[in-house]
């Protein structure tokens, strides 16, 4: 079964469609949704966790339409969207970040987390305390505290050194082969490609393009609005 | 490993217990009533503050509706003693309880707007409430000028601040126990980023509720403690002393913290009354000021913002 379909989704913003009738489904284990800036990427991962409301169409999760369920309880059916601008709660300490959210459905072990993520020497640090590289893996730690089914990652290597970025990118596949499903929302692509499954490329609110890497580089479309026409996909 | 048990983070509020300790030694050495009756009214703003900080403090939900529920207890045990002549530990108890009540039923509409929209329905809801009481106190034919000679909480001044000061320790200690709970955790994560917690999967609004339910309740206790400690329930309970010194209070001994309340609370109303010897009730305007300048220029609290 298909975790996540999005039918004819749309949101805008004042008269500004960010996102127009997206329809697209969640085939297989990871996916990369990507698109120039401003193609509306944040708004429908945003739309699909429930922290915006679309104006228009539905979202079916896990064989359930919630579409209308509210934020808290999306994350309590596995489904969790981590922020592309990190959300840290500044005066607790590391440890007390992922604490925070240790009974969400069925909660994950705080320990675990902090190894995967890299942070089990930042366990008792401030979160304001924390480097920019730290505070994005604290952003995706605290996700995985809830045990999703479904991650929705905006940006999660954005800002990072290299080497900072192949260490999230090596968590996110052990997390992958474990079974847990994502959608990466990135600009880095030559980083999550080698990762992904397929890929979605929004333009303008709207899909252009469906299906595997491969494909992604002898679309026109794609060329055209994403990459200006060069072939160069690492922008 | 517990590390919430860890001493470190209880060593405030044992230093808070020890000054306690201290000036109730100080109190029956020294033997000066004036001083025993400032330090008793310091610790009922003490036990105010102590709500304020718990549920305001740490959240960063502004609530100006203090003095409401300070009346709430008051005129509760007044009427409760005139009506029922129920002995003092009941009036406490149930002043505590309708407190817990009259908090729930307060931040039911209040704790779903956030902000300022929430500071102004935290004055505007219990403004309502003042008028309400009153109003169905005349309909009644209750005395809403107030209760005089009501039972004080002891015969001797020195075992008033005794219990006074056993209410304040246990309250201290039951609160600062909850902000190191997950519960308290929630409260804190509430302060920095709620939006943050709630896409995270917490349902926030119900913990809030809880806080301030029982903040309430302790504000409400607060107010019949007053009233059983000067003999007298009046509409001046209601009034502003028993918002802005609180605020104060809680916010001079570290927004959020808990423990500070308690030394902070007792310099200020010592301050405060030997001020007032001076410049009389400008006392309180300057005080109120200063409660207002800190809140605007240091909205996380004077502790955390000089870090
Ligand atoms: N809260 C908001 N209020 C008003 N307009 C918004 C809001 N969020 C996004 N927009 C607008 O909607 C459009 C899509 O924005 P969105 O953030 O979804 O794009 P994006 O693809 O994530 O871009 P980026 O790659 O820069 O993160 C943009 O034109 C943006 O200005
Ligand atoms: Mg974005």
């Amino acid at each position: 079964m298909t975790i996540l379909v999005v039918e004819g989704l749309s949101k805008s913003w004042g008269g500004n469609k960010a996102i127009d009738g997206m329809t697209f489904s969640l085939e297989k284990d990871a996916m990369a949704l990507i698109g120039p800036n401003g193609a509306g990427k944040t708004t429908l991962l945003s739309s699909i966790a429930g922290i915006t409301l679309p104006d228009q169409g539905r979202i079916i999760f896990d064989g359930i339409d919630i579409t209308k369920t509210k934020i808290w309880k999306r994350v309590g059916l596995g489904l969790v969207k981590t922020f592309q601008v990190v959300r840290p709660f500044v005066s607790l300490t590391v440890r007390e970040n992922l604490e925070l959210f240790s009974r969400v459905h069925g909660g994950s072990d705080i320990d675990s987390v902090l190894e995967v993520m890299g942070l089990s020497q930042f366990g008792n640090k401030k979160a304001r305390e924390l480097s920019h590289g730290n505070l994005k893996r604290l952003e995706v730690a605290k996700a995985l505290m809830t045990n999703p089914k479904l991650l929705l990652l905006d940006e999660p290597i954005g800002g990072l050194s290299n080497n900072e970025a192949v260490g999230v990118i090596d968590a996110l596949s052990s997390l992958k082969k474990k079974g847990t499903k994502m959608i990466i929302v990135e600009h880095r692509l030559s980083e999550i490609f080698p990762f992904v499954d397929s890929v979605v490329v929004m333009d303008k609110g709207k899909k252009i393009f469906q299906g595997t890497t491969t494909e992604l580089f002898d679309d026109e479309k794609v060329r055209e609005a994403y990459m200006g026409g060069e072939t160069n996909v690492d922008s | 490993m517990n590390y919430r048990f860890e001493g470190k983070k209880w060593s405030r509020l044992w230093i808070s217990i020890s000054v306690l300790i201290i000036l109730l030694v100080i109190s029956y050495v020294v033997n000066m009533p004036y001083f025993t009756f400032s330090l008793i009214f310091a610790l009922i703003l003490v036990i105010l503050a102590l709500s304020w900080d718990f549920s305001s403090g740490v959240t960063g939900y502004v609530n100006f509706g203090l003095p409401f529920f300070v009346g709430v207890g008051a005129f509760s045990s007044g009427y409760l003693y005139y009506t029922y002549k129920l002995p003092v530990p009941f009036l406490l108890f149930i002043s505590f309880l309708l407190g817990i009540t009259s908090g729930f039923l307060f931040s039911i509409p209040t704790l779903r707007v956030r902000g300022p929209f929430f500071t102004l329905l935290s004055l505007l809801l219990p403004l309502l409430g003042t008028d309400f009481i009153l109003a169905f106190w005349t309909v009644l034919g209750l005395p809403t000028i107030g209760y005089y000679n009501l039972p004080t909480l002891s015969g001797s001044l020195d075992y008033v601040l005794l219990i006074v000061t056993a209410i304040t320790a246990v309250i201290s200690f039951v609160l600062y126990w909850i902000t190191q709970t997950h519960f308290g955790l929630v409260l804190r994560g509430i302060g920095d980023d709620e939006d943050a917690i709630i896409s995270n999967g917490l349902n926030t609004f119900p913990y809030k509720l809880v806080t301030f339910s029982l903040a309430m309740g302790i504000v409400s206790l607060g107010g019949a403690i007053y009233a059983l400690f000067t003999s007298y329930a009046g509409v001046d309970t209601f009034g502003f002393t028993f918002l802005m010194y609180p605020m104060l209070i809680a916010i001079l001994g570290g927004r959020g913290s808990i423990a500070g309340s308690l030394p902070a609370g007792i310099i200020i109303v010592l301050l405060s009354q030997y001020l007032s010897l001076y410049i009389g009730s400008l006392t309180l305007i300057i005080f109120s000021i200063l409660a207002i300048l800190l809140l605007l220029f240091f909205p996380k609290g004077l502790m955390r913002s000089i870090q």
